[in-house]
């Protein structure tokens, strides 16, 4: 049973470029033709690079913003034609942790959010008990949120979104900026979400966590869907090769370019992460990894890049991305 | 399908939009009394204000001032009774005004705003919450400006308080209005001072703040009657004037009603239509 579909969004802005009394308009594309559905109890992942259209996509689903053209539905609601309806039934983070009141301490901001979601009172009360324990706010309730660090606002922000159990949930990368203790709490609970029966629209950077928490993935780029299935089967189809991650120093693009010309490589990226030592990654895609090594391995000290690791993985979603689109995800 | 029922989840009330409206209420008043400074500093404005009209008063008219005054304005108030009323009227305008549209952008600078949009609301509970609690400290508090100068300084009068209090509240219905106008500019533009701040400063030239709207030329009177500050203040004087009687101001009371009626109605309608163009343009996280 479906809980969300997005049917054939699609959206452009019109933005204004040039100097001032001169500014001409121009069209930007945001979101082409975007269909999904998501099931009662999955995990829907969406990945992207920023400026792909993720949080687009989010703020369409949840009403902020209208759509050029399409709809979607939320619980059987429009989110065009029947929007406050639709609203009743999503629970959602939006990305940041400015999406509070910071005056407000955490117990103050639910039990607003709680009447705002025509929650009553008593089961209001016992649901931000619930909530507060669930995100590890407890002992904290009653301080401002001001007082609160980064991890504990962006905490409180998903235990807003989850407050009135919503059947459709919606979170625009829910770790981000948090510590590895905190995320992996988030984590738990949305495993817990899908469990009793949540539909959970997910987007994230983070290319470990949509594939461990998405049942499907959607890899979104320049506002297309380019692939949609889940993560495994997405990882099989760049399985038939072999990825060759190589960290290094004094990474030199045209040297990276030369390792194109090895029979068995089929896509060479590289991303710098220091560009004064130009330390980074270089990510290699070979039909058979054993073979190409000792070759590339050759090519690059002579160029003069400076290796620190050699590692064969397994393909990741990133690699699929890369497969997809000839570029990284972080580019 | 996810039902409310099957998964424990309130329904809405038929009273359902009151809680609403009230947690907006409550929050904006925690938020008031946790930024007590501006309420306490904003209470000697409108002293200040009659203070200085009357100065240039006396500097202008000499001995003769108080009695110029009152002939020229018709009025047998005291001048600074007189005078304060404008005043006091003014700065609540001043506030519901700025207040409506001010708020909603705290609210988007804050980041708030969307996370407001994003619950299952009528926007119109969103607007009059988030300015009603700073509208009702403001009343409260500029009425107690107006109430201890009559008590002052025209004890006599203190009777018609309770009337011109009455004329205030049903002249604050239009005002949210024309509120509304300045909160559809405040998402469209994000500007909310520039338009709140002119349009205040020719509210106080127009509707006779420290006059009477008679001095001004008839043009300027066509303008002044579309603005329910005009009728407040006339009518405020007069009932504090003449004490217990209504019958001078019936007239103007009944324009009062009407605005009451249609003012707000326009003003959503102008907010809803600038609020479908941000949903397009995608206006509301922008600032």
């Amino acid at each position: 049973m479906e809980l969300l579909e997005a049917d054939s969004l699609a959206k452009s802005f019109t933005v204004k470029e040039g100097p001032v009394f001169r500014k001409s308009p121009k069209t930007v594309i945001a979101l082409r033709d975007v269909s999904f559905k998501v099931k009662k109890g999955e995990v829907f992942g969406l990945l992207g690079p920023n400026g792909a259209g993720k949080t687009t996509t989010i703020k369409i689903l949840c009403t902020l913003i209208a759509p050029t053209s399409g709809d979607a539905f939320v619980n059987g609601h429009s989110v065009t034609r029947a929007p406050q309806k639709a609203r009743q039934d999503l629970g959602v983070m939006l990305t940041g942790d400015r999406t509070l009141y910071w005056k407000l301490t955490g117990r103050e901001n639910l039990e607003y959010f709680s009447a705002l979601y025509h929650m009553e009172k008593e089961l209001a009360k016992k649901r931000i008990e619930q909530v507060l324990k669930l995100v590890g706010l407890e002992d904290r309730q009653n301080t401002l949120v001001e007082n609160y660090s980064t991890g504990m606002r962006i905490r409180l922000s998903f235990g807003k979104a989850i407050l009135h159990e919503a059947p459709v949930i919606l979170l625009d990368e829910p770790t981000m900026s948090l510590d590895p203790q905190s995320a992996l709490l988030i984590r738990e609970v949305i495993q817990d979400l899908r469990r009793s029966g949540h539909a959970i629209v997910l987007t994230t950077h983070y290319m470990e966590e949509a594939d461990q928490l998405s049942d499907r993935v959607a890899i979104i780029d320049q506002g297309k869907i380019i692939a949609l299935a889940p993560p495994a089967a997405l990882k099989e189809s760049v399985m038939k090769s072999e990825t060759i991650d190589i960290e290094a120093r004094n990474i030199d693009p045209q040297v990276v370019e030369k390792l194109r010309g090895i029979d068995t490589i089929t896509e060479v990226t590289s991303f710098v992460e220091d560009a004064s030592s130009m330390k980074g990654m270089i990510k290699i895609h070979a039909t058979d990894a054993k073979d190409a090594i000792p070759e590339l391995l050759g090519v690059l000290v002579k160029g003069g890049v400076e290796i620190s690791n050699v590692k064969v993985a397994e393909p990741t979603l990133e690699d699929v991305f890369i497969s997809l689109t000839g570029r990284a995800l972080r580019d | 399908m996810f039902s409310s029922v099957s998964r424990g989840e309130p329904s809405v009330t038929s009273l359902g939009d009151l809680a609403p409206l009230a947690a907006i209420f409550k929050k904006q008043v925690r938020h008031l009394i946790r930024y007590p400074g501006e309420f306490i500093f904003v209470l000697i404005i409108p002293y200040f204000l009659t203070a200085m009209v009357v100065a240039m008063g006396n500097s202008a008219g000499g001995a003769s001032a108080v009695s110029n005054f009152s002939v020229r304005t018709g009025s047998k108030l005291n001048p600074f009774v007189f005078l304060i009323i404008g005043a006091g009227v003014w700065m609540i305008s001043w506030m519901v005004l700025e207040g409506i549209g001010t708020s909603l952008r705290d609210e988007q600078i804050k980041g708030t705003l969307e996370q407001n949009f994003l619950a299952p609301i009528n926007r119109f509970l969103l607007l009059v919450g988030t300015a009603l609690a700073q509208i009702v400290i403001t009343t409260i508090l500029f009425a107690t400006v107006i109430a201890a100068t009559v008590l002052v300084l025209a004890p006599g009068s203190a009777a018609g308080l309770v009337w011109a209090f009455g004329i205030l509240m049903v002249g604050l219905i239009p005002l949210f209005g024309i509120g509304f106008v300045f909160a559809a500019l405040v998402v469209r533009f994000k500007e909310p001072y520039a338009f709140t701040q002119a349009a205040n400063v020719l509210f106080a030239v127009v509707t006779g703040t420290f006059y009477t709207v008679n001095f001004l030329p008839f043009w300027v009177q066509v303008i002044s009657s579309a603005i329910p500050q005009t009728f407040v203040i006339q009518d405020m004087r007069l009932v504090v004037e003449s004490v217990n009687s209504l019958f001078g101001a019936v007239g103007t009371i009944l324009v009062l009603f009407t605005m009451a009626v249609i003012y707000p109605f326009l003003g959503y309608s102008f907010f809803k239509l600038f609020e479908k163009r941000a949903k397009i343009h995608g206006d509301l996280s922008k600032f």
